[in-house]
């Protein structure tokens, strides 16, 4: 973050506090905090409060039922040095992960630019495209995934028309994660939206003058689209990410509610959540959970320090 | 940064911060009796099943509310899995329901916690389990302390399609071997082109490991809440199973990684098989899904006489250790246990009445797959062996550990000695 912000706004907050008197600022103060209750209140009460607690469970043996005990970093060393479990969960969330998300980009880049055109019927698919996405994580798109690749289901008799003959795609380990991966890229509709408004931005003269220059499309794709596009890329690249770690209702209800067939769909949220709500080893689950967090935390960072390698923004003065 | 992985944390953690606010506001309300004035208590009453039952056990609690006007009874029900992790929320809240449904395999998990009433003591006196059967009524103690009775008895059992098995020249309902069970199920499957099987593969089944290791004088559970089993006798039993697989009369490994333990999820339920081990008050439901008339048999012995069945109960009725009503509770257990009215509204649903004067008026009067169940155990009841000890802690655990080492078999990703080893070496790391 500290990468990538524009210097504009810190200096113009800047400007406004030395125009302002401090006296007012003050002054403004209590009215600010008498507005901001309700969220400060909603915020400790439902999130920091939860977290502080979290976190000092994760140190501990809490079973939900008996006080918990402090068993000191012995959540975190079992975690990977003897739960097999565990190291499966983390290898399919890291598999969907690196799978599902490029994969899912590419996707929604190449429909959205589809879609950036001024045909008639450009309304109806953008629409139609998006829609898969707003029902999210719902269960019942998983349960519709389920019955669609599920033995004898419509896309086992399609591949067998073709003479493919598969079994459940659903409950078959080779194949339970690929049609996992295939519901998450299916429900592309949220950064093709972004990607179509991020494709609106780049200027049609630029293209137009590579275009008189002998650029073909893919070379003013390369060229021209990628680097305009590469804040909005990245946006979606950290957004998707994020979702993908955090992937659970799919694998919940693919995978029958226990990790799919010999775990092939053991998400990494699905096994906390075994592990807390069905187990009842709670300061283990909120371990896990803490181990995720700090997972996410650091890809993110990864990705906000590789984005000076490759995101351009379009200076103001420049175009302007 | 900070603020874009502190979304992603919260919904990451999102499950642990369900609980914590119920924590803090749970304990507050914990103990203050809700409904106090003039006598009348409220008291909250929860149970699993399907919308089926959800009917007839209402109708039981509006008798009950008719025959104790002051005491006003808050129902509310989930499917099986959804059940256990809405209570354990509760629980964790400081706010669990004053009478609950529990499973045998959470009896220790609550009971050994404290969170059950020890039923031996105070209000609990008043549930009487005079005309339950002894065995039965004894396996709702642990650890010495009564912390449930038994709603109902039901056994292990196979539910079958009689015209494939009579086609294959086969009776179950008569008693076969093993031998003679694996032979059917090959013709009932090659009989329908192999499209159906002869029975669903019983590997990963945990009832049908513990009546089998039964068959051969041995348990699952010892009362210590060890394996009762060794490497040896898990290795010989997935032997039989991967024989009827391999034979084809046993569902191929998609078929059986789809298995779940609701009737209509499950391969016999979707007429991928004929056959298939669950309980036997379970047949109405089975039959519902597959649509074809199905019957009840024992297990396959080669012990004839020893099927290895028990009298379970096919769950329990507890009070919570933390309610403030634990008498109106009390009262509502020996009600639903004891009175004859309610046997007759909720029939067999659960299994047969508890309560043996009960029952037997019941059998009398009995039609249709009722009648087909109490006949059913009435001619094994001499033969109905005493139900296991209430199994250990994390005893719900093992039996998805059993599933899924056996599912890397049945694909053939592992050899069955290898899955074997890693039952072994993952469960007793479960149950330490």
């Amino acid at each position: 973050m500290t990468i990538v912000r524009t210097p504009d706004p810190p200096v113009a907050a800047e400007a406004a506090v030395r125009v302002r008197p401090a006296r007012r600022r003050r002054k403004s103060q209590p009215e600010a905090f008498a507005f901001l209750t309700p969220w400060l209140l909603g915020a400790v009460a439902l999130t920091v409060g939860p977290m502080v607690v979290s976190l000092y469970l994760s140190f501990t043996d809490y079973d939900m039922f008996t006080a918990p005990g402090w068993v000191g970093f012995g959540n975190f060393t079992h975690m990977f040095t003897d739960d097999d479990r565990y190291l499966q969960s983390v290898k399919v969330t890291l598999v969907y992960v690196l799978v599902s998300v490029p994969l899912k980009l590419t996707v929604s880049l190449l429909v959205a630019m589809l879609l950036n055109t001024r045909r008639g019927a450009n309304g109806f698919y953008r629409a139609a495209f998006y829609a898969p996405s707003l029902l999210g994580a719902s269960v019942a798109a998983a349960l519709v995934w389920r019955a669609l690749f599920m033995g004898g289901g419509p896309v086992n008799e399609v591949l067998a028309f073709f003479g493919w003959h598969t079994p459940s795609w659903v409950d078959d380990p080779r194949f339970s994660l690929a049609s996992i991966v295939l519901l998450g890229v299916w429900q592309f509709g949220a950064p093709m939206v972004i990607f179509l408004a991020g494709l609106k931005q780049v200027p049609a003269e630029l293209h137009e003058a590579a275009a008189i220059d002998g650029a073909g499309a893919f070379r003013r794709f390369r060229h021209i689209t990628l680097p305009m596009l590469s804040p909005v890329i990245f946006f979606n690249l950290v957004m998707e990410a994020i979702h993908a770690f955090q992937a659970f209702t799919p694998a919940f209800v693919i995978g029958g509610g226990r990790g799919g067939p010999a775990d092939a769909d053991l998400f990494y949220t699905l096994y906390l959540f075994e592990v807390g709500f069905q187990d009842f080893r709670m300061g283990y689950a909120s371990a896990m959970a803490w181990v995720l967090l700090a997972v996410i935390a650091i890809v993110t960072a990864i990705v906000f320090r590789t984005a000076k390698l490759w995101v351009f923004y379009d200076d103001a003065e420049e175009r302007g | 940064m900070g603020r874009t992985t502190g979304r992603g944390t919260g919904r990451g953690a999102a499950a642990l911060a369900v609980v914590v606010p119920l924590l803090l506001t749970g304990v507050a309300a914990c103990g203050s009796g809700s409904g106090a004035g003039d006598g009348d208590v409220t008291i909250t009453f929860v149970w699993w099943g399907s919308d089926g039952r959800a009917n007839l056990t209402k109708k039981a609690v509006e008798l009950f509310q008719r025959k104790n006007p002051k005491i006003k009874v808050q129902t509310s029900f989930s499917a099986y899995a959804a059940y256990w992790e809405k209570l354990a929320t509760q629980t964790a809240g400081g706010k669990p329901p004053d009478v609950l449904n529990v499973d045998t395999r959470y009896l220790a998990e609550y009971g050994g916690r404290g969170v059950l009433a020890d039923l031996n003591q105070g209000a609990g006196k008043a549930i009487s389990l005079a005309d339950v059967n002894p065995e039965l009524a004894a396996t709702g103690v642990y650890q010495g302390k009564r912390y449930a009775v038994p709603w109902a008895q039901n056994t292990p059992a196979m539910i079958y399609d009689p015209a494939a098995f009579t086609a294959a020249g086969a009776d179950p309902a008569q008693g076969l071997t093993w031998q003679q069970y694996a032979e059917a199920t090959r013709k009932v499957s090659a009989a329908g082109g192999f499209s159906a099987r002869g029975t669903t593969d019983f590997g990963i089944l945990d009832t049908a490991l513990e009546v089998w290791l039964r068959q051969q004088g041995k348990q699952f559970y010892t009362p210590a809440g060890k394996l009762g089993f060794t490497a040896d006798d898990l290795r010989r039993y997935w032997q039989l199973a991967s024989g009827f697989r391999d034979g084809k009369g046993a569902s191929p490994a998609d078929v059986t990684a789809s298995y779940n333990t609701s009737p209509e999820q499950s391969p016999l339920g979707k007429k991928l098989t004929s056959s298939e081990f669950a309980y036997d008050n379970l047949l109405p439901a089975y039959q519902k899904a597959n649509g074809k008339p199905l019957n009840v048999a024992p297990y396959p012995t080669d012990k004839p006489g020893d099927t290895g069945q028990y009298r379970r109960p096919s769950m329990f009725l507890a009070v919570s250790a933390r309610s403030a009503q634990q008498e109106a509770g009390a009262k509502l257990v020996d009600f639903l246990v004891n009175d004859a009215e309610v046997g007759k509204i909720v029939g067999t649903d659960r299994g047969l009445a508890p309560n043996l004067k009960v029952r037997a008026q019941l059998a009398g009067s009995a039609t249709g797959n009722d009648k087909t169940l109490y006949d059913f155990e009435a001619a094994l009841e001499p033969k109905l062996g005493a139900a296991p000890p209430v199994p250990p802690k994390g005893a719900g655990a093992i039996q998805k550990l059993l599933q899924r080492t056996y599912e890397e078999v049945a694909f053939g990703r592992m050899s069955v000695d290898d899955a074997v080893s890693r039952f072994m070496t993952e469960a007793e790391k479960g149950l330490s």
